[in-house]
């Protein structure tokens, strides 16, 4: 199964998508067809550059910690994440989606059409979907400041609702995140 | 306590006086009662805190702790609306003042939201209720 979830700054997605992912796991072994080899990962996509960034990835290591989470840092071609991983039937939680388009986008030595970046995340996401048990996947909600940036941002924007989309139709479940609240649109 | 959410302009204000038909409140714009206020409260009736996000960016600004104040107020007004806008939902700020903002604000609202009995989102001036 994979469940997307969204939501924006502070709003408390991350925590919320950790309890999710912690309870497909419970789940998932302790179903009795299912083999025994299942783990926990979870997937980083952030690139550290300075001291916020650092302070970032610190509070969501303290988030997870005790929870048994296996972190794998894979900030661009997430399909690749999954040789990290040791043969079995895992659950995995794929943090985020915001930063992997972003990754996908700026951090290429030649720039990629945002068509390419797309299908690049969508496919990526797909055969995660397909080689784990369950999958959460964690994006933001980007759309609603109501600014207008330059091209490539509002280009990276676009690109990031047209994969939302994308994700919400490959996803069995839809939460969207609000003051710590979950709300499930699909 | 009562949370109302949402995006700005979504006419947050006026669903929670048509929802709760208050007759007698007080309308506390981008900041919180004083001293005085609290003691009169009880013949004036109930406490609306409108734009909450822009009393914690005020109170960021003058060097305050929002996350304190806003539980210390609440120890003493435990029957009040609060009224804040969802500032989260955008480009990640350049400004480091505004990135903070934005994720205290969040992270007040998710400590709120826990606290509240209710928690509307409101949205073309339909609300919501997404707990209570």
């Amino acid at each position: 199964m994979m469940v997307l979830i969204i939501g924006g700054s502070g709003s408390g997605k991350s925590a919320y998508a950790e309890e999710v992912t912690v309870s497909l796991y419970r789940q998932n072994i302790s179903s009795k067809e299912k083999p025994p080899a299942t783990k926990k990962y979870y997937l980083a996509t952030m690139q550290v550059y300075d001291e916020e960034g650092q302070r970032r990835v610190n509070r969501h290591k303290v988030l997870r910690s005790g929870k048994g989470f296996l972190t794998i840092e894979q900030p661009m071609s997430i399909e690749k994440a999954l040789a990290k991983m040791e043969p079995g039937n895992h659950v995995a939680l794929l943090e985020c989606i915001s930063n992997l388009t972003a990754n996908e986008m700026f951090n290429q030595e030649k720039m990629a059409s945002e068509l390419q970046i797309i299908e690049n995340v969508i496919n990526g996401i797909a055969i995660l979907k397909e080689k784990t048990a369950h999958l959460v996947v964690v994006s933001n909600n980007v759309f609603e400041d109501g600014a207008v940036y330059d091209k490539a941002a509002m280009e990276y924007i676009h690109a990031m609702g047209i994969i939302n989309q994308r994700l919400a139709v490959l996803a069995e479940q839809v939460v969207e995140v609000t003051a710590g609240i979950p709300i499930h649109i699909k | 306590m009562k949370l109302i959410i949402g995006g700005y302009a979504q006419g947050k204000l006026d669903f929670a006086l048509s929802n709760y038909h208050l007759p007698n409140h007080r309308v506390w714009d981008g900041v919180l009662p004083d001293n005085i206020s609290f003691q009169e409260k009880v013949e004036d009736g109930i406490f609306i805190i409108n734009h909450f996000h822009l009393w914690v960016k005020n109170r960021m600004l003058e060097g305050g702790c929002p996350e304190e104040e806003i539980f210390f107020f609440l120890e003493h007004c435990k029957d009040c609306i609060i009224i804040s806008d969802e500032i989260g939902n955008g480009i990640v700020p350049i400004d480091p003042l505004e990135r903070d903002y934005r994720e205290r604000v969040g992270r007040i609202l998710i400590q709120l939201a826990q606290k509240a009995e209710e928690v509307w989102r409101v949205m073309c001036g339909i609300g919501q209720k997404i707990k209570g």
